[in-house]
């Protein structure tokens, strides 16, 4: 009954602003979509980029970090974490990366994985440090 | 209830102080518990402690609630034990944003703008100075922007929970006679039901 007093004190600009607000937010999600798909990965631990792929051949490989070697594949045009030595494992909860800008991260392990598409060309196809 | 030994304007300001710290108590009570509460998304956080903030604005003024919001931050992450650390740069950006839009937003629509549009214009500001520093300190890269979205969404929706909370707290607190003097200097709409306080 409060929340009754309360949702009738909501003024008209109140109500414009926040349906204003929810459109805006709606149409950011818009931004989501249109995006390629991706190409290559790209492979930053500490910051530093240490290994690249392409998204076309199925491989597996291992990324280290300061907590340990961070397991990873790539396998039907995505990459996804298979193991880490993290507490939380969120970098696996994480799923598939395959659109170019799509990301991966295991923030403890300071390893950052992201898809980048057609128009970024390199001269190499495949780097490793 | 209303001493009459005494100086209103200081009895007032005294006043001020107490409940200024009383919301300040609430605020870092509430941040601590949303912090230690265990979530699956650790970013996500409704930010309830922003109702204080909101309460202190409307209240007391556009100071009062960067005092509120400021000492939340600083004791909350001393507490915690996340001051200064990557987590308290994200708090602090995100808190200093979502403050100066709500302040900024009280100031120039107050008597068509309630606790609600101002919080929402809060938590949206939150995630956004959030994310902001997030880009520019610890990520670096623009694919972080594609999390905006979702936390946008959240945040709005967030931000109409706080503000329908501090909306009723507001209510609530101005029938007390404690804040009689209040009434008509800081609410957008007031009604004013019962017969006063003396």
């Amino acid at each position: 009954m409060a929340l009754g007093a309360t949702l009738k004190r909501l003024t008209r600009f109140d109500r414009y602003l926040v349906l204003s607000l929810a459109l805006l937010v709606s149409a950011s999600f818009l931004l989501l979509w249109g995006r390629q798909s991706g190409s290559r990965i790209v492979v930053d631990a500490d910051n530093r980029t240490v290994f690249t792929a392409p998204l076309d051949d199925a491989r597996h490989f291992e990324i280290e970090g300061p907590l340990g070697t961070t397991r990873m594949e790539i396998a039907d045009g995505a990459v996804r974490v298979l193991s880490s030595p993290c507490p939380q494992k969120i970098c696996i909860g994480l799923g598939d990366a395959r659109r170019a800008g799509d990301l991966l991260a295991c923030v403890p392990n300071r390893i950052v994985v992201r898809i980048e598409g057609e128009k970024e060309g390199e001269a190499y196809d495949l780097l490793s440090r | 209830m209303i001493s009459s030994a005494v100086d209103p304007v200081q009895l007032e300001e005294v006043r001020k102080r107490v409940f200024l710290a009383l919301f300040i108590a609430l605020a870092v009570a509430l941040h601590a518990v949303e912090y230690l509460l265990p979530s699956p998304l650790p970013w996500f956080r409704f930010g309830l402690a922003n109702i204080l903030t909101l309460t202190a604005l409307f209240l007391y003024g556009v100071r009062a609630a960067w005092v509120v919001t400021l000492c939340r931050i600083l004791i909350g992450s001393l507490l915690l034990g996340t001051l200064f650390s990557p987590a308290f740069l994200l708090s602090m950006s995100g808190g200093i944003l979502a403050t100066l839009l709500m302040t900024s937003s009280f100031r120039f629509f107050r008597p068509r703008i309630g606790p609600v549009g101002v919080s929402v214009l809060g938590a949206l500001g939150h995630a956004s100075g959030q994310l902001l520093i997030a880009w520019l300190l610890i990520v670096r890269h623009p694919s972080i922007w594609l999390m905006l979205p979702f936390f946008l969404l959240f945040s709005l929706i967030s931000g109409i929970i706080n503000g329908l909370a501090a909306d009723m707290l507001l209510e609530f607190l101005l029938k007390h006679p404690a804040f009689s003097r209040l009434k008509n200097s800081c609410r957008f709409s007031v009604e004013n039901n019962d017969t006063g306080s003396l």
